[in-house]
């Protein structure tokens, strides 16, 4: 038999004309269900004005990232129990560094108008690990995938790193993380235009180690560490350009 | 259309570079460093000004420093003195995997600099107090 | 000369597909959605780039229109999809025995399979269940959702299509016969109501088709049919895995990104704004799905959650329900011109649903501009812009 909590859910609520505010839901739940099934229900039978972005509900389409207590969480794969307890409270709002369009809404247009920009890719070979000597796979034995099999990315373009990184707090133009990892996933090499961007004032030099963006990312993205690696080759592409190697 | 507003509820952005509550230890790292470089700063200034009394003769230096062995001015001075070695080591940190170096022990990393920081502050403190 | 109008209501994978459609061949599309893009049915899809050999045998003619479309959505939006092919196994006697209609299903649907030994299946896909007794590899695929509809919004974008999202349409506007004009509308933005006009509208609002009807009185017999999927933390195959049988639940394996998504079930319900996750069918996806992957047991749960089928028809059982796709010109079926409604298909099909019901769109527009979406590869999804702007 399903355990059953007492939850008070406390959810942004603002709209144009409307300040920001919490307002309070008392729901009961069972705790082994989502965050993002407590606010569908919330929608569902107590306030139909309720804006929220969801789509797939299992994590690969990024769109219900959200800040639960203060944390960016993708709600749909956080339980209820991982963020309170019986008869606690859940706090949700928006993610920061994006403009609120309305509630839990935020407008995602300059992500994506960034991920495009470096063309960062959305499917990559299947094979193609997160860093050396990491495994995309739960496959025994050691199992090559054929080369012509792809695969979509770990990035969901959720933008919860970009939530968590205080650099955009105050430097909106910071590319940042979800954009920088992007960029090194599709690579250095053969992409000189890529190189000025990453290597501009608004490139990888902004980041400032907090590696929040890491630790939120719901999908193995380590953008901190790709963001460290890609700072590696870009001092090796500007020493190879100094001494005149070309890059 | 969209409004602009990036935290509804911030007073202002500033405050959220401190924002570590229930985030990981990268987080805190950062903004303790924020924390310990602005009370560093506040330092350096502090103490320019109190040079500044030497070119006003020994009577007034030497009043000065006797105001500074008090126990508060010895606390303040011990609280400079962790907040220097935590920014130091910190500051090591950033600049080993600024560069890529360690990048997955970043962690394991800030938990040393905070040991260490509590061990250097602990010898300075005893030294303080009792001399 | 003003191009003539069409509102699309629904911004699943049915309106993102006509308002492609209709604003390649010049028609200024206008889409609102109640909630954001894909957050019904459509974003909720398993992602099974059906080959179409799961209906080779029971339902030919939807065999047929999903291998077309699975090869055109492979070149049309490469991004949303992980082209990887697919396994159908058999675990059991009956499972085996479904082999030989099987293969001839495929052969009369022209679905290229290729039926493999036990060590060659294991070969490709290690983490199989080790007792199989048959295998073959099939043309499936899995796409993201959301991707996939942002594709198609983006470029219907690009070709003048507006959508308005959190715009909830409160009544169709008739007029004094009783034809559809055009949608009154909630900005649940703003909470201002107001008033769209059209030469068309469209209903594409898939599992709820038959709400939005009754609003002129007109009857579509849509039946929402949830199902329920799980997604588990690991990925253990590279390809999408099927039980070899004639449909059933949780017969469907398949990866995404890092995970594997388990699913369906197949039951009705009367309210379609909120389905829960019924316990007892999370259970059995991982019984049905670890018959074919038996490391599934030790993958952590991701992810649960109920996706609700616009299933067509009168029927006793949810799965014997034909899943081809229906439009409805109303004025045909109840008097009531102005408005057509498109509900039924798959996630497979989304392109041709689009055509289809363009087909009858521009016709009552009085135009004759052929479709070309099989032909024109979408722009990035990337390029889909959320706020264009409210009505």
């Amino acid at each position: 038999m399903a355990e059953k909590w007492t939850v008070t859910f406390l959810i942004n609520r603002q709209k144009d004309g409307v300040e920001p505010h919490f307002e309070s839901f008392q729901l009961e739940v069972n705790p082994d269900e989502y965050v993002l099934d407590a606010i569908e229900r919330v929608w569902a039978f107590h306030d139909r004005s309720l804006l929220f972005r969801h789509a797939c509900h299992h994590s690969t389409c990024g769109a219900c990232g959200m800040r639960v207590n203060g944390v960016e969480k993708l709600t749909c794969i956080t339980t209820i129990r991982s963020v309170t307890s019986d008869g606690g409270t859940v706090k949700v709002e928006p993610l920061r560094n994006f403009p609120v369009v309305g509630d839990l809404v935020v407008d995602m247009t300059r992500l994506y108008a960034r991920m495009e920009m470096v063309k960062a890719p959305s499917v990559i070979p299947l094979d193609e690990a997160p860093k050396p000597d990491t495994s995309v796979f739960d496959i025994k034995p050691d199992h090559d995938a054929p080369d012509d099999m792809i695969r979509l990315v770990d990035c969901i373009e959720c933008g919860m790193c970009v939530s968590a990184c205080p650099v955009p707090l105050t430097t909106p133009e910071y590319l940042g993380p979800a954009v920088l990892a992007g960029a090194h996933l599709r690579g250095l090499d053969n992409n000189p235009s890529l190189l000025e961007l990453v290597d501009g004032p608004n490139g990888v030099w902004r980041c400032h180690s907090a590696f929040e963006c890491t630790a939120v990312c719901p999908s193995n993205v380590e953008p901190g560490w790709r963001i460290m690696d890609l700072r590696k080759q870009v001092v090796k592409k500007r020493f190879q350009r100094l001494f005149g190697r070309g890059g | 259309m969209a409004t602009a507003q990036t935290d509804p509820h911030a007073r202002s952005n500033f405050w959220k570079w401190f924002d570590a509550f229930r985030r990981a230890p990268g987080m805190w790292a950062y903004a303790l460093n924020r924390l310990s470089a602005i009370g560093l700063t506040v330092y350096l200034f502090m103490h320019l000004i109190v040079l500044r009394t030497l070119t006003e003769g020994p009577q007034a230096y030497d009043d000065f420093v006797a105001l500074v062995k008090s126990p508060v001015f010895v606390f303040g001075e011990l609280v400079v003195v962790i907040g220097g070695v935590y920014h130091g080591l910190n500051g090591l940190r950033v600049a080993l995997t600024a560069f890529g170096i360690g990048v997955p022990y970043q962690k394991h990393m800030f938990y040393a600099v905070l040991i260490i920081t509590a061990v250097v502050s602990l010898v300075f403190g005893i030294h303080m107090f009792t001399a | 000369m003003t191009k003539p109008k069409a509102i699309v209501i629904g911004a699943g994978f049915t309106g993102v597909a006509t308002a492609h459609d209709l604003a390649l061949r010049g028609v200024d599309v206008t889409v609102v959605e109640r909630g954001p893009l894909a957050n019904g049915t459509s974003g909720r899809t398993h992602g099974l780039l059906h080959s179409g050999s799961r209906y080779a045998v029971n339902d030919k003619e939807s065999a047929e229109e999903c291998i077309q479309e699975n090869m055109i959505l492979r070149k049309i939006v490469p991004e949303a999809i992980e082209p990887n092919g697919g396994l159908f196994v058999g675990i059991n006697e009956s499972d085996l025995a479904y082999g030989e209609a099987f293969i001839e299903g495929n052969e009369a649907c022209n679905i290229p399979i290729r039926e493999l030994t036990k060590k060659e299946a294991l070969e490709l896909e290690p983490n199989l269940n080790p007792n199989l007794l048959a295998a073959f590899w099939v043309p499936d695929g899995t796409f993201d959702p959301l991707r996939l509809a942002m594709a198609f919004a983006a470029t219907a974008q690009s070709n003048g299509a507006k959508f308005y999202l959190y715009t909830e349409v409160l009544e169709l506007i008739q007029d004094g016969q009783g034809n559809v004009k055009g949608v009154r509308v909630l900005d649940r933005m703003t909470d201002k109501r107001t008033e769209l006009y059209a030469d068309v509208v469209v209903n594409a609002t898939g599992a709820w088709a038959g709400q939005i009807a009754e609003n002129v009185g007109a009857q579509v017999p849509v039946k929402p049919t949830p199902g329920v999927m799980v997604a588990y933390g690991k990925r253990l195959t590279h390809r999408v895995v099927n039980r070899l049988n004639k449909p059933g639940d949780g017969d469907i394996i398949l990866p995404q990104r890092r995970m594997m998504v388990v699913g369906t079930t197949s039951y009705e319900v009367e309210d379609l704004d909120y389905v829960p996750v019924i316990e007892e069918q999370v259970d059995l996806m991982l019984t049905r799905g670890s018959e074919l992957i038996p490391g599934l047991k030790e993958a952590p749960q991701r992810g649960a959650y109920t996706a609700t089928r616009p299933l067509i028809g009168a029927g006793s059982s949810g799965r014997s329900i034909a899943r081809t796709f229906k439009f409805f010109d109303h004025k045909e079926s109840d008097g009531v011109d102005g408005l057509v409604t498109i509900t039924g298909g798959k996630a497979t099909t989304l392109r041709l649903m689009g055509e289809k019901t363009a087909d009858v769109v521009v016709k009552k527009l009085g135009m004759d501009t052929p479709g070309r979406t099989a032909e024109v590869r979408l722009i990035s999804y990337r390029y889909f812009v959320e706020n264009q702007g409210r009505p």
